[in-house]
């Protein structure tokens, strides 16, 4: 059993949790938390993980975590990644812990080690400037029998290291690349554009097995998804179940959990899109907590520790064959203006059934919005409940496209 | 209609969430609060939702939602505070909306908080009706519309409604009655307010003659719905039928009763009108000077003048634009009307025609236009009242105090000047000034302080403030970056060349700084101090610029009011009466400074207060420079001293001050 976790970032849910579990824990983050948690008698470490020298690094910190006696590091955020990596390296003492952590935080490492290992993957290719971008369009043209006056093939372009959507840009022709791509994208990755439906999973992994896997089901990137997946998903989750696997072994992972994305298509081909190893984004532990009943955020840190009995981690998690029976959904809401002054709920929504209850925060007087980072800051989100997985899908849909600013 | 599964929802939803509250430790409660805000928030429009969170309130107040909040402790709570909290919206308006209820069971004896007892929360509540009762009657200001959605109004509406239901209103009785008492000694021009309470309380309060009270409350009602007796079970129209069979006795008794009775509160029925008109169409010209109320002086010149103000009744009164009357009634006692270019104007007033984008505005200014009253008809009469009542002229929600001011100071002492404005205004919805040898017209100038209007403004208003505001702007772009306040120059070319040369202001544009306060002072009180300044009397208003303060006298803005007078009151205290055209006359500027409206020597629509507490809110006026430099040194330092400490202590932290002596 772990002696003590290193939380690696602040997240008030995951304090939540571990203090209602009970288990020793240290949290590690920026020193602008530290009066908070002193107030709340919080264990703290004060680091700043955006500076890396002779004074601050991962042998330092282990130092810092000594008192503590900590020895089990459990990444939070896409940017604690490596630093938890280094840390469990040396925990238990494996170098290849902190190899594996880089490759979750570069997704041309991440892919080429997904298509050595025999996950299917669109193309891709490191680029460098605009030029790059267009001449990887060209090559995909030219591959896909491109005829004069027909559309160029799609291209995303991505950070290496960022999490989620931020960075995220779909290119759709030349003069896209012109007018969406910016000097600071680069380097990134450029990558095909994948067909299908995509979703995304998230696998608590003990001892190189996945002891148990969540389907999110997209509905719409970046806006909305829910928990379980829906029939379709669902009728090919043993396929999943087995490529997660493969995944799983291919990137060599022991403990911990991994979050990710792939594309099914209608013919039933799963493509590979990415993955993460931190807590996913769009309040999808929260809505998997709700659906499955069980603390997804107390399992997230627990499946961290090697020495965690096979009682504990049974009854942390829930049946690997457990299929709820109410689907919990939500939708992130972005203002659609540039300049709000209210927050209307529409009538039709609070008289929806599935309307579970929201976060949206009316705006300081008038409001100016500013420019957006990936998708933006959303204003909050909105929580669905429901039996119907067909029905949820349609109102999420429906409420992405509804202004709850005006 | 509402549906009763949506409503078991909700009401699961709230214990569902309640429940995740209470069971959240202190690092998660905040966003779990938002949540069970969120739903509470979509249950607090409609009566059902508040009656379920007024079962709860206990259990909501235990789980601590008040907690770390202003809303901690119900006894340190503010009512006047709860208006401006209220039209925040959400999420400051539901914990509002929830404290009010958490009171209200207080009041009820169905939980304790505190030492707060349920007398203290009663009247609490009864304090926020009192405070709120735009939200009462459901007849929010412009503003108000403004700021709140439909939704944060059908919250706070339900909410009042709610709070009817449970307070007694015989308690609030005395203070709606004090309320009127102080709305209407002001004499308003725009008499809307007064007379949705009175409507309200007839409504929805059984008064009871014997009691004092009641009686207060009861005069308002008849002073509109039945001036006098013969106005018992009939409307205007039918009372009007009753009137040929008076004889003319009881013509003149019943002309003497409503005369009086519009005299009382300043408001006027539809019966008043019917009679009026009546009187002018069978030619009972010597009864009409009794059914307007007139003092001598009044009659005096109706008599001279009846032709022509009959003829003025005859083209403006109508039972649907009756108010008006009491206007007629005050120019012909305060001599306007005597002045020939007055009458020309007027006259010209009847020919015109009004430019569509005016009426608009006058229509959408008049409450409930009639079909039978024209635009011209409401901008005429709303002429007759403000040349009748120049100190009832009101901003509204505007932020217009200039333009409010000079319609008041034109009224009095350029009334011809004004009427030939508001027909220029009202033909072609353009107006023209001059400024410093260049024409200043409304028409090519950019937007001045006001973006939407606020129409809560008599006719008058409407027409002219648009233009007014946009042309005082300009005017103060033009003169700006002289180094001074450009309202030296810019309050002579807007309000006339009666305004006096000299310029006086306590702030200092190139230093950023209050400099030589006490000669500041000294300067004010040579002006306007009868034992300093030769026992002159003020001839025009002044337009004096002055600093508003909160009542715990922290700097809050600028305002422009203008001087009117400065006289002793009953008791011997000096006392500076000034026009204020914000709306209301009553405030609290901190420091125990609270402008008195009535029973302070002041005439209807004066704010007065005592001239050193009046002196140490001022901070620019206008004077004579050839008279006050000569007479500042007889101003004694202990007064200077008391004025510059209060004024030091409040408005004054906001600024740095050099003690430089100054050239004045």
């Amino acid at each position: 059993m772990a002696k003590c976790f290193a939380l690696m970032g602040w997240s008030l849910p995951v304090i939540e949790s571990m203090q209602k579990l009970g288990k020793p824990f240290v949290v590690v983050s920026f020193p602008d938390f530290q009066s908070y948690a002193e107030e709340n008698n919080i264990p703290f470490v004060p680091y700043k993980f955006n500076e890396w020298s002779d004074t601050s690094n991962s042998l330092d910190l282990l130092e810092k975590l000594k008192a503590f006696d900590a020895d089990v590091a459990v990444p939070l955020f896409e940017e604690t990644v490596e630093w938890a990596g280094a840390l469990n390296s040396i925990f238990r003492d494996d170098p290849k812990v902190l190899n594996r952590a880089f490759l979750f935080r570069n997704k041309a490492m991440m892919k080429r080690k997904a298509l050595i290992g025999g996950l299917r993957v669109g193309l891709f290719e490191e680029v460098y400037n605009k030029e790059g971008v267009k001449n990887f369009m060209d090559r995909l043209n030219e591959a896909n029998l491109q005829i004069e006056g027909e559309e160029d093939s799609w291209v995303h372009i991505k950070p290496f290291a960022s999490a989620g959507t931020v960075g995220h840009r779909l290119l759709k022709s030349k003069a896209d690349v012109d007018r969406k791509c910016e000097e600071g994208d680069f380097p990134c990755l450029a990558e095909s554009h994948l067909p299908g439906t995509e979703f995304s999973c998230e696998a608590f992994i003990h001892g190189g097995k996945i002891r148990f896997l969540n389907i999110t089901e997209y509905v719409k990137l970046g806006y909305s998804n829910f928990i379980p997946e829906g029939k379709h998903l669902n009728s090919k989750r043993e396929r999943i179940m087995q490529e997660m696997q493969k995944l799983v072994n291919i990137f060599g992972i022991q403990y911990g959990m991994i979050h990710p994305e792939w594309f099914l298509t209608e013919n039933d081909e799963l493509s590979f899109g990415e993955v993460a190893c931190r807590i996913p984004g769009g309040h999808i532990l929260e809505l998997a907590s709700k659906a499955y009943g069980f603390d997804a955020l107390a399992a997230f840190v627990c499946c961290h520790d090697p020495n965690l009995p096979e009682e504990e981690l049974k009854e942390l998690l829930p049946a690997p064959d457990a299929r709820p029976n109410e689907f919990y959904g939500n939708v992130m809401i972005y203002p659609r203006k540039n300049r709000i002054s209210q927050l209307v709920i529409p009538e039709e929504l609070k008289e929806e059934s599935y309307f579970l209850d929201h976060t949206l925060v009316p705006p300081l007087t008038t409001q100016k919005l500013d420019t957006r980072e990936g998708f933006g800051n959303h204003f909050g989100t909105v929580n669905f409940k429901g039996e119907d997985p067909d029905r949820m899908r349609e109102l999420l849909l429906h409420y992405e496209n509804v202004d709850f600013y005006q | 209609m509402e549906n009763q599964a949506v409503v078991d929802k909700h009401q699961d939803m709230f214990e569902e969430l309640l429940q995740e509250y209470s069971a959240a430790t202190a690092l998660t409660k905040p966003e779990k609060a938002q949540k069970l805000m969120g739903q509470i928030d979509i249950m607090a429009d409609s009566r059902s939702g508040l009656e379920f969170l007024f079962e709860r309130i206990e259990k909501l107040s235990e789980a601590g939602i008040f907690l770390g909040s202003p809303w901690a402790d119900p006894s340190k709570l503010v009512p006047t505070l709860v208006n401006g909290t209220l039209k925040s919206g959400h999420p400051n308006s539901t914990i509002e909306i929830l404290s009010e209820i958490r009171l209200l069971a207080i009041a009820n004896g169905k939980m304790k908080v505190g030492n707060l007892t349920q007398h203290e929360a009663a009247n609490y509540i009864q304090e926020v009706v009192v405070s709120n009762l735009e939200f009462v009657f459901n007849e929010p200001l412009e503003e108000t519309r403004l700021v709140m959605s439909d939704h944060e109004l059908s919250k706070v509406h339900s909410l009042f409604q709610f709070l009817s239901a449970y307070t007694d209103y015989d308690q609030v009785k005395a203070k709606i009655a004090e309320e009127l008492y102080l709305i209407c000694e002001q004499r308003p021009v725009v008499t809307e307010k007064q007379r949705k309470i009175i409507a309200w309380v007839k409504e929805k309060i059984s008064l009871d003659p014997e009691n004092p009270d009641d009686r207060k409350l009861l005069s308002f009602q008849r002073s509109i719905y039945r001036p006098t007796k013969r106005c018992i079970d009939h409307d205007f129209r039918t009372y009007r039928e009753t009137l040929s069979s008076l004889s003319p006795e009881e013509l003149k008794a019943e002309s003497q009763e409503i005369g009086e009775m519009m005299l009382k509160h300043g408001l006027v029925s539809q019966f008043q009108a019917s009679l009026l008109l009546f009187l002018v169409e069978t030619k009972k010209v010597e009864i009409i000077p009794l059914c307007l109320g007139l003092n001598p002086s009044g009659v005096a010149r109706f008599n001279e003048l009846s032709t022509y103000v009959i003829q003025l009744i005859k083209e403006i009164i109508d039972p649907f634009n009756a108010q008006c009357i009491y206007g007629l009634a005050k120019m012909l006692e305060n001599s306007v009307l005597s002045r020939e270019a007055v009458r020309s104007g007027l006259s010209n007033l009847l020919t015109i025609k009004i430019h569509p984008e005016v009426e608009k505005r006058i229509l959408k200014s008049t409450r409930t236009p009639h079909e039978k009253v024209s635009p011209k008809q409401y901008l005429i009469g709303a002429v007759l009242r403000i040349l009748g009542q120049p100190l009832g002229v009101g901003q509204g929600n505007n932020p217009t105090c200039q333009s409010a001011r000079g319609i008041s100071m034109w009224s009095q002492h350029a009334p011809a000047k004004l009427i030939h404005m508001i027909q220029t205004a009202a033909v072609y919805d353009d107006l023209t000034f001059r400024f410093e040898g260049r024409e200043v017209k409304y028409s090519t100038t950019p937007q001045g302080l006001v973006q939407a209007l606020d129409h809560n403004l008599d006719a008058v208003s409407v027409t002219l403030v648009p233009m007014l505001d946009r042309v005082y702007n300009e005017m103060m772009r033009l003169a700006s970056g002289r180094g001074e306040d450009p309202h030296k120059w810019v309050n002579p070319a807007l309000y006339g060349q009666w305004i006096q040369v000299g310029f006086a202001s306590a702030y200092d544009y190139m230093s950023d700084a209050i400099i030589d306060f006490d000669g500041f002072v000294k300067v004010f009180y040579a002006t306007c101090h009868p034992d300093f300044n030769g026992g002159n009397r003020l001839v025009y208003p002044n337009p004096v610029g002055i600093f508003i303060t909160s009542a715990k006298a922290e700097m809050l803005g600028f305002h422009a009011v203008s001087l009117l007078r400065v006289d002793k009151d009953p008791e011997g205290i000096l006392r500076a009466y000034f026009l204020n055209p914000n709306n209301e006359g009553r405030q609290d500027w901190g420091q125990g400074i609270k402008p008195s409206v009535v029973g302070k020597g002041e005439v209807y629509g004066e704010s007065s207060l005592p001239l050193y507490q009046f002196a140490a809110r001022v901070y620019a006026f206008h004077y004579n420079t050839l008279e006050a430099t000569e007479k500042m040194i007889n101003v004694p330092i202990e007064e200077v001293q008391k004025v510059r400490q209060i004024a030091k202590e409040s408005w004054g932290q906001s600024y740095n001050w050099l003690d430089i002596r100054k050239k004045w």
